[in-house]
This record gives structure tokens, sequence and C-alpha cells, in this order.
């Protein structure tokens, strides 16, 4: 019997550095000696493409519009450390339904039995963030992936997409389907961005699984067509990312988290501004005020 | 959460949409839907209205797409086009009319635009969004006919004070459509108008293109088509009156009231034509009287159906029929105002009775809501039962009669107990139909 495979959901706005993080991932997990996938469930198809030396793949979805039926190798190829990489692809802009497409392309690859027969450690689906409909939220659903993480800035349209995965995670969570890991934290620099992350996963009662600063590394790399793994192995970042696959690989409990309600998210969101903008005139509201 | 839908009298906007464009002279429906809907909608028309059939470009032969997965997910425009240009090869027909089911309108299919492209065709070629979620099938009916009032009908022309439309009876969901659109048409044309009924018998495609020629728009319905007749109004500055779907004589002479002070018509004109019409229905609805007294025809009824056929059954059956209409159940889906008119419906009736008036759609309903008006036997020494009683309403009711002990009589939608081609209901010859219908079914075990 093959061993259990560890099936993880990556969920971020758009543009937040989703790709980057799971490609690192991947690749560090790989490195490390595990076999893993990375599962591209994004219509614009470039998950993988640091992983691939920056080169796209035919898509599941391109592969069954030319014909019906679709084997595995024909949309499987390995790429950095012998991760495999899938991409599901989908429709042109403006047309069709993208989200019956990640439906169509996450089943394929599951009658296919691809998971079973690879004998992988992991799968790691790169999912576009914003869960506007069923179809992005296939991945949680159940028997797909048990295990989400979101990749999220201190921006606030990155935590409300961050915070509409969680609806979506609570809403398949009675039902069998994946609960939530926790939080990478990307582009953290300034102090306040990680109190504010920080912030946000309490009112949540999640956890951040790992801070992964902003760095000219990874754009050197990703230049490259690399990750920083590939690219920069010995690099901070590199051990950034190291230390982030390791306590995924390790992660065991996922739990449920409390979504906001749009208007605490207001309020919420409220609170931080007015705290940036006491820290940007220079107001003391610390401990030391009292002085 | 909403509640299940319990038999539900009427198909989908798509349903609706087909069913109206099968009934117009040559036109071509093309569905773009999945394979089921074709199928499930062509089964529904012709086994719910009194075995319709097919016909040419009709029933089972309808063009679809036929998406599957690959349109869904890629988008189906390009599947529509191809099916549009293949249909245009092999079907011929004078209008060619996309209809759209729910799963392309989910994805954001544009059959509006792929349409266009066969702008230089010979025959028009035209695109509704009917998917089926918009509503049941009035409302593809009254999405039908927007359309055609907009894009096919020519713009201005020159009114002829002697034409008039006539719409509002739905083909198919009124089982008796083309028999009543006839039966309007001809007292119409008593009053010397030409009348253009779209649907009925002889009619052309280009009667309907010219509609805009017509001096005004008759509906016959508190619902159906009315929003058309605001498009018609919009477009081709046609004025429209509503007047309720008549069957017998105080229906008929309001029909013809409103008819004529809409169209400036004198009175004592129509006054004639009532009269005219009055004598040959009494003349042969007097023969019933004596059989009516002997036998003691005079019946308890429950009425079922959409708002056009119950307020004009349950007028018939009081006012023409002297029976005592104790419960009426409207079945169409309607907003609050539209229920309003509805309910105005049914007043003023020459006995005193004041039938119980309930909107339900739910066919399971009509016997408890009887029971609520009607309190049910629980072995009182005295009872007034609920006898001798008539159930008029659709094949659902069958049930309900059974129940009752009652005699049932098929004049609503869906009908599959009865065959019908071309017997009305309407005006004063359809009364004298109906009453023989109703009054065979009472006599019929003799």
């Amino acid at each position: 019997m093959s061993k259990k495979t560890k099936q993880i959901a990556i969920y971020g706005k758009g543009g937040i550095g989703k790709s980057t993080t799971t490609s690192n991932i991947s690749a560090a997990l790989a490195a490390a000696g595990y076999k893993v996938m990375q599962f591209g469930c994004d219509p614009k198809s470039d998950s993988t493409n640091t992983l691939r030396g920056g080169k796209y793949i035919p898509t599941v979805l391109d592969t069954l519009r030319e014909k019906n039926t679709v084997k595995a190798e024909e949309v499987l190829f390995q790429g950095f450390g012998g991760v495999y990489c899938v991409e599901a692809g989908g429709p042109a802009p403006g047309v069709g339904c993208a989200g019956r497409g990640i439906i169509t392309a996450v089943q394929l690859l599951k009658q296919l039995r691809v998971f079973d027969e690879l004998d992988l450690d992991f799968v790691l689906y790169d999912v576009l963030g914003d869960v506007v409909c069923g179809g992005f939220a296939v991945p949680i659903r159940e028997g797909i992936a048990e295990h989400v993480f979101t990749v999220s800035s201190a921006d606030f349209m990155a935590i409300y997409a961050a915070n509409n995965l969680f609806k979506g995670i609570q809403k398949y969570s009675n039902s069998g389907g994946a609960l939530l890991g926790g939080v990478i934290a990307n582009s953290i620099n300034a102090p306040y961005a990680k109190e504010i992350i920080d912030d946000f996963v309490k009112q949540t009662s999640t956890q951040v699984v790992g801070y992964v600063p902003r760095s000219v590394t990874v754009t050197q790399s990703e230049l490259q067509g690399k990750t920083t793994i590939e690219a920069a192995p010995n690099s901070e970042q590199a051990k950034v990312y190291q230390h982030l696959a390791q306590r995924i690989a390790n992660h065991t409990d996922s739990k449920t988290p409390t979504p906001l309600d749009i208007q605490e998210l207001r309020e919420w969101a409220a609170k931080w501004a007015d705290q940036l903008l006491a820290m940007e005139t220079g107001e003391v509201r610390s401990a030391a005020a009292s002085i | 959460m909403s509640k299940f839908v319990d038999r539900p009298r009427y198909t989908c906007a798509l349903g609706g949409a087909i069913g109206t464009l099968i009934n117009l002279p040559r036109v071509i429906p093309v569905l773009h839907a999945a394979a089921g809907c074709g199928g499930n909608i062509a089964n529904a028309l012709n086994g719910a209205a009194g075995y319709l059939g097919s016909g040419y470009c009709s029933g089972q032969a309808l063009p679809s797409s036929n998406v599957y997965e690959n349109e869904i997910v890629f988008g189906g425009e390009g599947r529509l086009t191809e099916q549009i240009a293949n249909t245009l090869k092999v079907v011929d027909g004078d209008l060619y009319v996309v209809v759209t089911g729910c799963m392309v309108e989910m994805i954001g299919d544009d059959a509006k635009s792929v349409a266009r492209k066969f702008a230089g065709n010979r025959a028009p070629v035209l695109a509704a969004d009917t998917g089926g979620f918009k509503g049941n099938s009035f409302k593809g009916y009254d999405i039908v006919l927007e359309l055609l009032f907009r894009e096919l009908v020519i713009k201005n022309q020159s009114k002829d004070p002697k034409t008039v439309n006539l719409w509002g009876i739905v083909p198919i969901q009124d089982v008796f459509w083309k028999g009543n659109l006839e039966v309007l048409k001809t007292l119409l044309e008593k009053l010397g108008y030409r009348v253009n009924t779209f649907f009925g018998e002889g009619e052309t495609l280009d009667n309907l293109k010219n509609a805009a020629s017509a001096v005004f728009n008759i509906v016959v319905s508190d619902t159906a088509g009315v929003e058309p007749a605001r498009v018609f109004e919009e477009e081709h500055g046609t004025p429209f009156i509503t007047v309720p779907f008549p069957i017998g004589t105080y229906g008929t002479e309001q029909f013809l009231n409103a008819v004529g002070k809409a169209l400036g018509i004198e009175e004592a004109f129509i006054n004639r034509l009532i009269q005219e019409e009055k004598k040959h229905f009494y003349s042969y609805l007097e023969r019933l009287a004596d059989v009516y007294n002997d036998l003691d025809l005079q019946r308890y009824a429950v009425v079922v159906g959409d708002s056009n056929y119950a307020q004009a059954l349950t007028r018939f059956l009081a006012d023409d029929l002297g029976w005592l209409p104790e419960l009426v159940v409207v079945t169409d889906l309607l907003t609050e105002n539209e229920q309003e008119r509805v309910t105005a419906r049914f007043g003023n009736y020459l006995s005193p009775i004041r039938p119980k008036l309930v909107f339900d759609s739910d066919t399971s309903s009509v016997k408890k809501h009887l029971f609520n008006h009607w309190p049910i036997n629980r072995n009182q020494r005295y009872y007034d039962g609920f006898n001798p009683a008539f159930v008029v309403g659709s094949a659902f009711e069958r049930d309900l009669a059974d129940s009752l002990g009652a005699p049932h009589l098929s004049v609503t939608y869906p009908i599959s107990n009865r065959v019908v081609l071309d017997r009305a209901y309407a005006g004063y010859t359809g009364a004298l139909r109906l009453a023989e219908d109703l009054f065979s079914t009472l006599v019929g075990s003799r």
C-alpha cells in the first residue's frame, strides 16, 4: 500500500506571491528528499514556471480542449528536484467558466489516480485566492486537500481575501472539507506589518506559520526562471523558505478558523488605520505614553 | 430555505420560449443548452398539452447546441456558431431564434453577439436570453414576444385604423390557445377589424413583422404578455389594453365593451353584436334547462388553474351555469401587484356567491385549502357535505376529484387525459363547448 500523501492547498489574493511561495516550498521539500507535486489551479497557468526554468507546460484543460481523454503523462512534467508539475489551465479570459475548469481538471487527475501511482509525499495546490465561486473551493472540499495555508501580506485587500477564504473553509468544515493550517505572512518588512498579521490571526483563531520578508534575491531568481531554492540555495531567503517548508512538512493539526464578518473586518481595519496614522504623526500610544 | 415545488403547472423560461416559438409559422428555435433541455421540454410540452404532437421543426426535432463539459469550461459560443450555421443549411425557415438554457447563461455565453454574426442571412437570426432560472413558461413567452416586438416588427409603419393585434393567450400553457384565438378573432372581425393573433390559424410571419401597423394592442390577460405590450408601446407607439380572458356571457360582454371603448366604437354597435351572440348562445343553452332541473345538475365546484382561466371558469360556472364555485386556487407565480389585479376579477357575481380565492402553486395544497374552507366530515350527526361537487382543473386534479367522489374535467395545463385539437372555451361559442363537456361528464355514466 502506498503511503499517505499529504495534500495541501495554498490560497492567496492574486499577485500576493502565492506561486512564488508555493514553488519555493515545493523546491525546498524536494531538496529535502520528499516526492512532491505542485498543481497550479489558476487559469493563468504560471504557477510552476519557476520550477521548470521559466517554461510553460501544456495544461490539463488545453489538452482536454483538443481531445476527450487525457493521459497522465500528457499533463505531468518534472521540474527542479523532480517536482511533478501540473497546470489546470482554463478558458480564454472573458469566456466560459474557469471555476468549472478547475473542478474538471482536479477531478480528472483524481480519476487518473496519479497521486497514488506516483507515491507522492506532498501535493501542493496553488489556487487563485478570492474563492469567487464553487470551482475555486474544490481543492478544500471533501477528499482533496486536508490542509489549507493562505499567503497574505499586511495589505487590507490581501487580508480581506484571506478572510473570505476562511469563510469558505468554515462552510466546508462540517462536511469533511480541509481545515486551516495557518497564514504565510509575505512581504513582511515593516514592524507594523508583522503586528497587523499577528493581530488578524489572533482575531480569526489561527496562526502564522512563517514570515517571509520581501527580498531582491527572489526577484533575481525569478528573472532567471528559477526558484530561490534553486538559484540561491545558500541565501538568507532560501533559509526562510526551507524553514517554512519544514514547518509545513511537520504540520499535522489544522483547525476551523473564525472569520470576521464584514462589519467586524471594517472596524478592525479602521482601528489599524488610526494606529498607523498615530505612528506616522509621532503620537505615543505605548506604555511610554504615561511618562 | 425556500420550499419545494409540488407538481408545477409550467415549465421553465426556456420551455415557455420554445412553446411560443414552435407555434409561430415557419419560425425555427435553436436551443443553446445541454442535450437534456430540449428532450425534456419537448416531452413536457407534448404530453401535457392535450397531445400537441410535433410538426415541422418541433417536438424532438429541434436544433440544439447540446453543450457538454468542454463548452461549459471553455465557453459555448463556438459550438453555437457552428450549430446556427448548420441549422441554416439544413432547416428551412423564415426566422431563427436562439434560446438559451441555464448553463450557458451562468457561464456568460453571449448568444446575442453570436446571432449578430449571421446578420447577412436571408432570414433573420435573433437570440433571447431565456435561462430557465429566469422564471416559468409565462416568463419565456414574455421574453420571446419582447424580443420579436423590438427586433422583428418593422418600425415606423403607418397605422391602419382597422387592424388590431391580440395576444396574452399563451400557446401550450393555454392548451386550447389555437381555438381560443380563433374565437376572439372572429368576434372582433364581426366589429369590422382585421386581427393579428400571431399564433392562431392562418397567421403568417408577415402579420407579425407588420404588427406595428395595427392601431391597438389587446392583451387578453392580467399577467401574461403585459410587459411585451409595454415594450410594443415604447418601440412602436401603439397603445394597449388588458382584458381578462372571457368565457361565457359576462366575460365576453366585458371583453367586447372594453375593446369597443378602447377603439372608440359606438356603444350601440357593440350592444347589437352582444345581443346577436347571446341570442345564439341561449338558443342552445336553454335546451339544457329541462335536464338541469330534472336531474339536478347544479354542483359545488373547485376551480384550479392559472390566473387567465381561474377567473373565467369561475365566472362562467357561477353566472352562466348557476353553479357554486366554493374554492378557487390560482396556480401562477405572481407578484403582489399581479395578485391584486387578479383578485379584482373575482367579485360582482350575479348570485351572492363569494368563492374562496387562494394563490398557491402546489398541487397537494388544493385539498388542504378545500378542507380549510369546507370543514371535513368528522362523523357529526348532521354534516353538510361538499356534495354533489365537480372539479374543474388540470389532469393533476384527478386525485382530488377521486377523493371527493366528484367528476372532473381538465381545462387548465397540464392536460394529459384529453386530446385537444381545435377546441375552444373562449367567448360565447367556447362557453357552449364547455357546457357540453361539463354536462357530458355528468351524464356520462347514464
